[in-house]
């Protein structure tokens, strides 16, 4: 007998055993089977009978197939005992391992507050505190302070639900950088999670949404920090060491130098993408200055992810607006994020 | 931007793909949004940031490709001829009221203009091919130009001026009927070109409809200016539009280019055939033009503040590279005219990080000094609170802050009515036009959709959020509707009721060490569209204020000898409430007993009307010795006692 048939007889004596171990529903049967697959007279002992007539090599070879296959057969004998001998239980008591249980109490949690938390917890884990800002805002903290004076045409991308007492609803999380800056003397670590507004809907657009801010002043604060920083978020984030980041430039009033990062994103057909995920930046020195401070000694980088659009690419949502129907059938279908 | 290869070829030389070029875009800051094939052409797409306005023109994309990548030739930009005027000067007098608007203005006047005038074959397919309408030959060069090298310009029809023409600030409630059809009215603020009569042109945005060129007209004057970004930025949006020419005035065009334009235009006009041109007339104001700053380079803090090791030379090559001038002298730096957004020191970091390619800065994490994380923060309060939730049966809705006129929402969470209400000016719909007092109606709205489409036999949802009342107050509110357990097999089922509320309230107390009393809370009973709903709302402001302020906990010890119990069940009035009975009990003051439970309520068949069963358990538990029985009854006799003489308590047998 040569190796190659050997493993093909092999495989087939597994095949089979597999398939009438399956099929057994009682324990008496399932002990034949034990005899039958790995008793005396079973095929598996000819074959180890036989082993005598192969070279020393293929002998080792052989026999360590041989084992495997052996090894294989018990375990799965051994699992079916364990399982017959549960549902023996329901021989002698009435208890029924495969009945429902009582009326389960198990909700769930919105998956924004879920992609949230897995972010703030990243964060937290990188020493960020998590702080918390009003909604409604005023100009010099959703713009002014931020190097976005009245006239700039950078006001324009944000489109504002203005108050009757001509406050704001804030269009981004960063007013929350202005007051914290306001209040706390470097060093400065935050992160600041909240809902964000603007006049917007459409099939990737709702006038209201999720933002995650992050600020981080100190001395010598540096642009290949903040690469660092959202480098170790986002491979965290999708949990995947090898995730594809760049760094593209780009303007926001408030950073300088900025920049928007993408992700590489393989779609349904296969093909590599870019995929715009958050944007970034060092923090502008006029709005350090504003702050009251010195911008010739500290330096600072700020970054703000969209908890939508993060959550999206997570768990392959491609309508945004489901987040806001509350259907059970989609609150409920995720439980691991 | 739109623009396609060829058109780029004009000015530079492209080695490799399309898709090549625009990725080397895309990393310049220049995001490419889409390719597509035009006409055996590609179509490139740029989203343009506001900041980069020297690329709002193919020879700007072109510039800005020759100064990051050497792979690219610059060929000679195209060569004015000299060209001798076909035309005189038409007699206008030009004033420049306020110059520091209007530092140059150049114009020129067409004659003799055909009716049956055709744009050049290639200029209008490579219109076309952007997606630029055609309007009229003349202003179709313009634009064609404009694209070209960025220069807006704007033709008026010359017989229909009036004497001078003046730039000026606008007079109040001043109107312009545009050439889009509607009118405008104009602030002091808005800056307008006008002849003796009336105004000709917004400056920079628009023109009037009165002197716009149409098949008529004859003769035309070609304005080409220089409008200070500062005059026209907001204005156009102010008035809700934008035109490619306040796009491009808002965020800065070269003041180089007025003249430059003029001179291409005659050149086109000249090559085609197309009409008659006088001489290019510049009235220019050199010292109010913008000045370039002098910015003193500080070499150490641009390469830490990159993260990078570059080294002096590098830095001053990177920016020359860009058109920026280097003094040697002062060690300062200066930006071309069309870089309107280098000024700050900072803004030379920007563009040396950028030309030194963003790819190439390495990945250094920082060094934090690590300290003691603060403990209940409220993030993490509310989360614990949302935890427990869910792990109660609850499953938690995310709503919209923005609600309509219901009248539910004319109540506050603390279901008391108000109306001040938080509106939004410019609401999207009226859906949604004021934040919303309460999440009750919300959620209400959550359950009733999704009974509409699951077939659950209850919901029980929750959700926190800001409401915006009388105050705002960050709230839980959970809702529930139908019976109190999923459907199954073995228990008994029942609908939810108040009580089940109180459960959650003692819970979160519970979770933080609190009392129930101490928390902040409603429960009542909505009814909706027939449905009836069980609400509890609690404040998180409130909770978080109580949180912060909790003592420090320090171990309290009990006791190791055994406890008697006894159970007490007794008829009582309706009225009195379970809380005054364990007010009395605890004014008492048996010092033994460690606590009270409530094992049964009944009201209804075989008792009064007026009256209500309870039965209370008591455990006593002596701190120091082995509780007697005869101790244990001697206490329930006191409080009985007391129940008797307080409430007239009946005990049944």
């Amino acid at each position: 007998m040569s190796g190659d048939t050997l493993k093909s007889d092999l495989k087939k004596v597994l095949e089979e055993a597999t398939q009438s171990i399956k099929d057994i529903d009682n324990p008496s049967d399932l002990e034949k089977l034990r005899v039958k697959f790995l008793g005396k007279k079973s095929l598996l002992n000819t074959f180890m009978k036989s082993l005598s007539d192969l070279d020393n090599e293929e002998k080792a070879q052989a026999g360590k197939k041989l084992n495997d296959t052996k090894k294989k057969i018990n375990d799965l004998l051994g699992e079916k005992k364990i399982s017959l001998s549960k549902s023996k239980d329901k021989e002698d008591d009435g208890f029924d391992f495969s009945m429902p249980g009582k009326a389960s109490s198990v909700g769930s949690l919105h998956p924004i507050t879920k992609t949230m938390n897995c972010a703030i917890q990243i964060f937290e884990s990188l020493k960020f505190e998590c702080v918390e800002g009003p909604e409604i805002e005023d100009e010099f903290h959703n713009f002014t302070a931020l190097n976005i004076p009245e006239t700039h045409p950078a006001r324009a991308m944000h489109d504002t639900f203005y108050l009757e007492n001509n406050n704001l609803l804030r269009t981004h999380t960063s007013s929350v950088q202005v007051r914290v800056m306001d209040q706390e003397n470097p060093p400065i670590r935050i992160i600041a999670p909240g809902k964000v507004y603007r006049k917007d809907s459409d099939i990737t657009h709702t006038p209201m949404f999720h933002q995650i801010e992050g600020l981080y002043i100190d001395k010598e604060v540096s642009f290949s920090n903040l690469k660092s920083i959202i480098n170790i978020f986002l491979k965290s984030f999708f949990e995947e060491d090898d995730l594809k980041i760049r760094f593209r430039p780009s303007y926001f009033p408030f950073t300088e130098p900025s920049a928007e990062v993408d992700i590489e994103y393989i779609d349904n057909k296969g093909n590599k993408n870019w995929l715009e995920i958050l944007g970034c930046g060092m923090v502008h020195p006029n709005v350090l200055d504003m702050a009251n401070i010195d911008s010739t000694i500290y330096s600072g980088y700020a970054f703000g992810l969209g908890v939508e659009r993060l959550a999206m690419l997570k768990l392959g949502i491609t309508d945004l607006r489901l987040f806001y129907e509350n259907d059970l059938r989609f609150l409920k279908q995720f439980q691991r994020i | 931007m739109k623009l396609t290869r060829s058109w780029l070829e004009d000015y530079i030389d492209i080695p490799g793909s399309t898709e090549d070029l625009c990725h080397q875009l895309t990393m310049a800051g220049l995001e490419v949004d889409d390719i597509s094939k035009i006409d055996n052409d590609d179509l490139i797409d740029i989203d343009l940031t506001p900041n980069r306005s020297d690329c709002l023109s193919v020879y700007g994309v072109a510039r800005e490709l020759n100064s990051i990548n050497k792979l690219y030739k610059s060929k000679p930009t195209k060569k004015n001829k000299k060209i001798e005027s076909s035309c005189k000067n038409i007699k206008i007098n030009f004033n420049i009221s306020q110059k520091e608007i209007c530092p140059r203005y150049g114009y020129m006047y067409l004659k003799n203009i055909s009716s049956s005038l055709e744009v050049p074959e290639n200029i209008k397919k490579r219109l076309e091919n952007i997606g630029i309408k055609s309007i009229h030959p003349i202003v179709d060069i313009l634009n064609y130009l404009m694209i070209d090298i960025g220069q807006p310009l704007h033709a008026y029809d010359a017989d229909k001026i009036e004497g001078d023409i003046t730039v000026r600030f606008a007079k109040k409630n001043e109107y312009i009927k545009a050439l889009d059809g509607n009118e405008y009215k104009l602030t002091e603020k808005n800056i307008v070109v006008s002849d003796s009569k009336e105004i000709i042109s917004l400056a920079g945005i628009i023109g009037s409809d009165h002197c716009s060129v149409n098949s008529e007209t004859k003769n035309i004057i070609i304005e080409s200016a220089f409008f200070d970004p500062k005059f026209i930025a907001n204005k156009a949006r102010e008035l809700k539009m934008q035109t490619e020419s306040s796009h491009r005035f808002e965020r800065g065009v070269d003041f180089n280019l007025p003249e430059e334009a003029l001179s291409q235009l005659r050149t086109i006009f000249k090559d085609n055939e197309i009409c008659e041109c006088s001489d290019i007339n510049i009235i220019s104001y050199a010292n109010l033009l913008p000045e370039s700053k002098e910015v003193e380079l500080k070499f150490e803090k641009i390469s830490s503040l990159i993260g990078i090791d570059i080294s002096d030379s590098e830095i001053i090559n990177l920016l020359t590279s860009i058109g920026c001038e280097y003094n040697k002298k002062n060690n300062t730096i200066k930006n071309p005219s069309y870089r309107f957004d280098l000024n700050i020191h900072a803004d030379y970091v920007e563009e040396i990080a950028r030309v030194y390619g963003y790819d190439n800065i390495p990945i250094v994490p920082e060094k934090i000094s690590i300290q003691p994380s603060k403990k209940y923060q409220t993030f993490e309060i509310i989360n614990e609170i949302k935890q427990y939730l869910y792990k109660n049966s609850y499953s938690e809705c995310i709503n919209y802050s923005f609600v309509n006129d219901s009248t539910l929402e004319n109540y506050n969470w603390k279901n008391q009515e108000f109306f001040d209400h938080y509106k939004i000016s410019n609401y999207m719909s009226v859906e949604q036009n004021k934040l919303r007092s309460n999440l009750t109606s919300s959620l209400i709205k959550n359950i009733q959709y999704n009974n509409n489409v699951n077939s659950e036999n209850s919901y029980r949802f929750f959700e926190v959020s800001n409401v915006f009342g009388d105050n705002i107050d960050q709230v839980l509110t959970c809702v529930a509707f139908g019976d109190r357990y999923e459907e199954n097999w073995s228990l008994k089922n029942r609908k939810f009721d108040k009580y089940d509320m109180t459960t959650i309230v003692e819970d979160i107390a519970k979770i933080f060490g609190l009392q129930k009393d101490e928390l902040d809370y409603v429960i009542k009973d909505t009814s909706s569209n027939k449905m009836k709903f069980i609400e509890l709302t609690l404040s998180i402001s409130n909770l978080l204020s109580k949180v912060t302020k909790i003592p420090k906990e320090k171990f309290v010890s009990y006791s190791k000898f055994p406890y008697i119990r006894r159970d007490l069940s007794f008829l009582i009035d309706v009225t009195i409430t379970y809380g005054s009975i364990l007010k009395l009990i605890e004014k008492i003051n048996v010092l033994s007993l460690k606590k009270i439970l409530l094992f049964d309520l009944y009201v209804g068949k075989n008792i009064p009307a007026d009256k209500k069963s309870l039965g209370m358990g008591f455990i006593f538990q002596d701190e120091a010795k082995t509780l007697t029985h005869d101790q244990a009854d001697a206490y329930v006799r006191e409080i009985l006692e007391e129940l008797r003489s307080a409430f007239k308590i009946e005990l049944r047998k």
